[in-house]
């Protein structure tokens, strides 16, 4: 799998480029600011780009308006956009209207290998990838007439990893239960939200964010 | 008695018998059209213009107008002699007959400061005066004064007979005279037009009917050229010689009321200003008594060596020749303030203004206190305002440098420990634990050091503006928040920040001390403030005063000119209200 990667820091960005590559990815670009990010990124048409929100030239949010143009403009490649904070706005924004290949996690993530190249993976293909602290919120968020409450906690847990984009398959490994059952679970919080389930997995957590912004 | 005073005197006493010799020429002269209007209008007008002109003389002496005014006076008298039956006598009022209306242009164009501005009325006076003077010998060289029906003297001057010549030379003065009447009317409009505000209030009517006079006599000439005679011809001479009469008048008029007098304006000021005034109202007792709206009062700050308003605001003083004057106020030696007003207030009257500023001192001394007392509050309020950017600036800086420095190295070091522990692979000397607590310890610095950045300062705040960081503090607060409609444009920067550490800061309080189930948020824009409201449902009985944080915030709002309530009765929740000033 063909990647970019663009953080303005030297040090982690050879840290990341490392890691991945050890993981058997191919780097075949690095960017160190959004404007650089933009012509590699147009160049090389990776599969996934890996983003530091924060990059030069403004040094404020220029990485995550440089990956929201080119999923915009080259929508082959998907990008992952790594950030120092966790803001729920910066996720939705990425989440957007349109289809997968995003992901959005926070930079220390990196350090945990296997789920890290795992999200670059899932991002690269088309999937969506999102940082548990991020969903936590979003669905922690007070809301006046809360849908969620009728959700029950096992459902819950579901729907925090469905958000994360994970798969039935990795939600009923993680939670040590069977597929069948989180089948179960995913039906009844679409019953519960109101919405018709799908197959794609990107589609499950862009249906619930889309349902959680409104 | 001064010699100038007598020697008007003498003007007057020659003035008051040089009128009434024409005039008893003219009641036994055989060679006059309309006796009734020489005997009436020569010596009034005469003396109209050597009266009115030696007294503005008297009163001005530095001012070359009233001595224009009498010359118009004495030549009108002198061409008044050409009514009369001797040689001698016609002939010399005939040659000065045109020179009255030379000194008229003259003095018309010299109004009131006595001397001509521009190149335009410098033109047009001297062209006045070589048509009154030179073409008018020249024509009484030629003209042979039996040859019409008038039944005048003979001309003792007549050089050369011809009649052909002397009617041109008569057209040609003609026409010249009503081109420098044109001239006239265009310099006059001119001047007019350039006064300031304040002298057109005084001279519009001075000016207007020096106008009027220029377009009769523009008029009677040309009537003169087309040959219009009888019962226009009278009308049109009896409206200019009326107008004539009335125009020393009006110039006296006009150059004594449109000034100031001293005594007038400093006895009504001293006695408007018995009763204290209150700020702003000395400047407008000034204006008032000097007839200058466009006055203005400096007050001297000797702290920092320089001007404010009576509200603290500094002000300049306009450089000498920008049409403004200035009069610097005294007491006791040290300066108080400046008057700042029109020039021509004080055209006539060097001292006038001096006169108000010494009478009005102390007043002007106790509301110098008052402007330095406004002018340090000012002073402070800048400083605080600027300290609140340095710190903000420095706040920012702070976060910028946590973010490219110590978290992007502790999360390199987090990949290396990675790299290290994959390395090492199963080594059973203790070495992979060690890693593991070190991994775990690194991951609680960095989440640690990021909630540190994030407090210092939210750059989610910077980046997207208030709803973005709101929705952020809101989902990471343990007790519910609602954030209520927010305003959809950017706020200008400080007052963002002020708002979102207010807001902040009681959603702190809410979670520590109201023990509230739900709390609320709203921002709203209200005439040009920002309204921020932070309530909950908790205990209430919140005091405003406990604590540094409320203080802090109360603060920060104060420096931009906002403020901050809290309303917290006890068991009613508290609320937390700020308006701040958009800009």
């Amino acid at each position: 799998m063909r990647v970019v990667v663009a953080d303005d820091s030297v040090l982690l960005r050879e840290g990341v480029v490392r890691l991945l590559e050890d993981s058997g990815f191919e780097v075949v670009g690095q960017a160190g600011d959004a404007d650089d990010l933009r012509r590699k990124v147009y160049a090389h048409k990776p599969d996934v780009a890996v983003v530091d929100v924060r990059m030069p030239p403004d040094n404020t949010d220029d990485g995550l308006r440089a990956a929201l143009e080119i999923r915009a403009r080259q929508p082959e490649t998907g990008v992952l956009v790594l950030s120092q904070y966790v803001e729920e706005g910066y996720a939705l924004d990425l989440v957007g209207e349109g289809g997968g290949g995003v992901g959005y996690l926070l930079k220390d993530r990196v350090a945990d290998l296997d789920r890290f190249t795992d999200s670059v993976r899932r991002v690269g293909s088309g999937g969506s990838a999102l940082d548990p602290d991020v969903v936590a919120r979003l669905l922690g968020r007070s809301r006046r007439d809360d849908p969620l409450e009728e959700i029950t906690p096992r459902e819950r847990e579901v729907l925090e990893l469905m958000a994360e984009g994970r798969s039935n398959n990795a939600i009923a490994e993680a939670l040590v239960v069977t597929e069948r059952a989180v089948e179960k679970h995913v039906t009844s919080i679409f019953g519960k939200l109101g919405l018709a389930p799908t197959a794609e997995d990107h589609r499950r957590v862009l249906a619930v964010l889309t349902f959680l912004r409104a | 008695m001064t010699s100038l005073r007598r020697a008007l005197w003498l003007l007057a006493f020659v003035g008051v018998v040089g009128g009434a010799v024409p005039m008893a020429l003219a009641i036994g002269s055989d060679h006059l059209d309309n006796r009734a209007l020489n005997v009436v209008f020569g010596p009034l007008i005469g003396w109209a213009f050597i009266g009115t002109g030696l007294f503005a003389w008297w009163r001005r002496p530095e001012n070359r107008f009233g001595a224009l005014m009498t010359a118009v006076g004495f030549t009108w008298c002198i061409a008044g002699l050409s009514v009369a039956d001797e040689p001698g006598l016609f002939i010399a009022g005939l040659l000065l007959g045109a020179l009255p209306y030379g000194f008229l242009v003259h003095m018309l164009l010299a109004f009131p400061r006595g001397v001509l501005e521009g190149r335009l009325a410098t033109v047009v006076v001297s062209a006045g005066y070589f048509v009154t003077t030179i073409m008018q010998f020249t024509w009484a060289l030629v003209y042979d004064t039996t040859r019409e029906e008038c039944g005048c003297p003979p001309n003792p001057l007549l050089a050369w007979d011809n009649q052909g010549v002397a009617d041109f030379l008569y057209t040609a003065q003609s026409i010249l005279a009503i081109v420098v009447i044109a001239g006239l009317i265009v310099a006059l409009y001119r001047r007019w037009r350039g006064m300031s505000r304040v002298q057109r209030r005084g001279l519009t009517p001075v000016i207007f009917t020096g106008l009027v006079l220029a377009v009769d006599l523009a008029i009677t000439l040309a009537a003169d050229l087309s040959g219009v005679s009888g019962a226009a011809e009278e009308v049109i001479d009896i409206v200019g010689l009326s107008l004539l009469a009335s125009v020393p008048f009006a110039f006296l008029a006009g150059l004594l009321s449109s000034r100031v007098s001293r005594a007038g304006a400093v006895g009504g000021l001293v006695t408007r200003l018995a009763d204290a005034p209150r700020r702003g109202e000395l400047r407008d007792a000034l204006a008032e008594a000097l007839d200058d709206d466009s006055l203005m009062l400096a007050y001297w700050l000797p702290d920092t060596a320089s001007y404010v308003d009576a509200r603290g605001h500094p002000v300049r003083i306009p450089a000498p020749g920008s049409g403004r004057g200035v009069s610097h106020v005294e007491r006791d030696g040290r300066r108080v303030a400046t008057i700042v007003y029109d020039a021509s207030v004080a055209e006539d009257d060097p001292g006038l203004v001096d006169a108000i500023g010494s009478a009005t001192a102390l007043a002007l001394e106790n509301e110098r206190l008052d402007a330095e007392l406004c002018a340090r509050v000012e002073e402070l309020r800048g400083s605080r305002m600027r300290l609140m950017e340095v710190g903000m600036a420095e706040r920012r800086g702070l976060e910028r440098n946590l973010h490219d420095g110590a978290q992007q190295r502790l999360v390199s070091l987090a990949l290396t420990l990675r790299a290290a522990r994959t390395r090492l692979g199963g080594s059973e000397d203790g070495a992979g634990e060690l890693l593991d607590r070190a991994e775990l310890e690194l991951e609680l610095a960095i989440s640690e050091l990021r909630e540190l950045a994030r407090g210092i300062h939210p750059a989610v705040l910077s980046d997207r503006g208030l709803p973005a960081a709101l929705e952020s503090l809101a989902a990471r607060s343990p007790v519910p928040v609602e954030v209520g409609v927010l305003p959809a444009e950017r706020l200008p920067e400080p007052v963002e920040l002020a708002a979102y550490y207010v807001i902040s800061e009681a959603l702190a309080n809410v979670v520590k001390y109201a023990g509230a189930t739900h709390a609320t948020v709203d921002v709203a824009r209200s005439n040009g403030d920002v309204l921020v409201e932070v309530g909950d449902d908790g205990v209430g009985g919140a005091d405003p005063a406990r604590g540094t944080g409320l203080r802090g915030l109360q603060d920060r709002v104060r420096a931009l000119e906002g403020r901050l309530a809290v309303v917290s009765e006890s068991g009613q929740g508290t609320r937390v209200k700020a308006r701040i000033p958009c800009g």
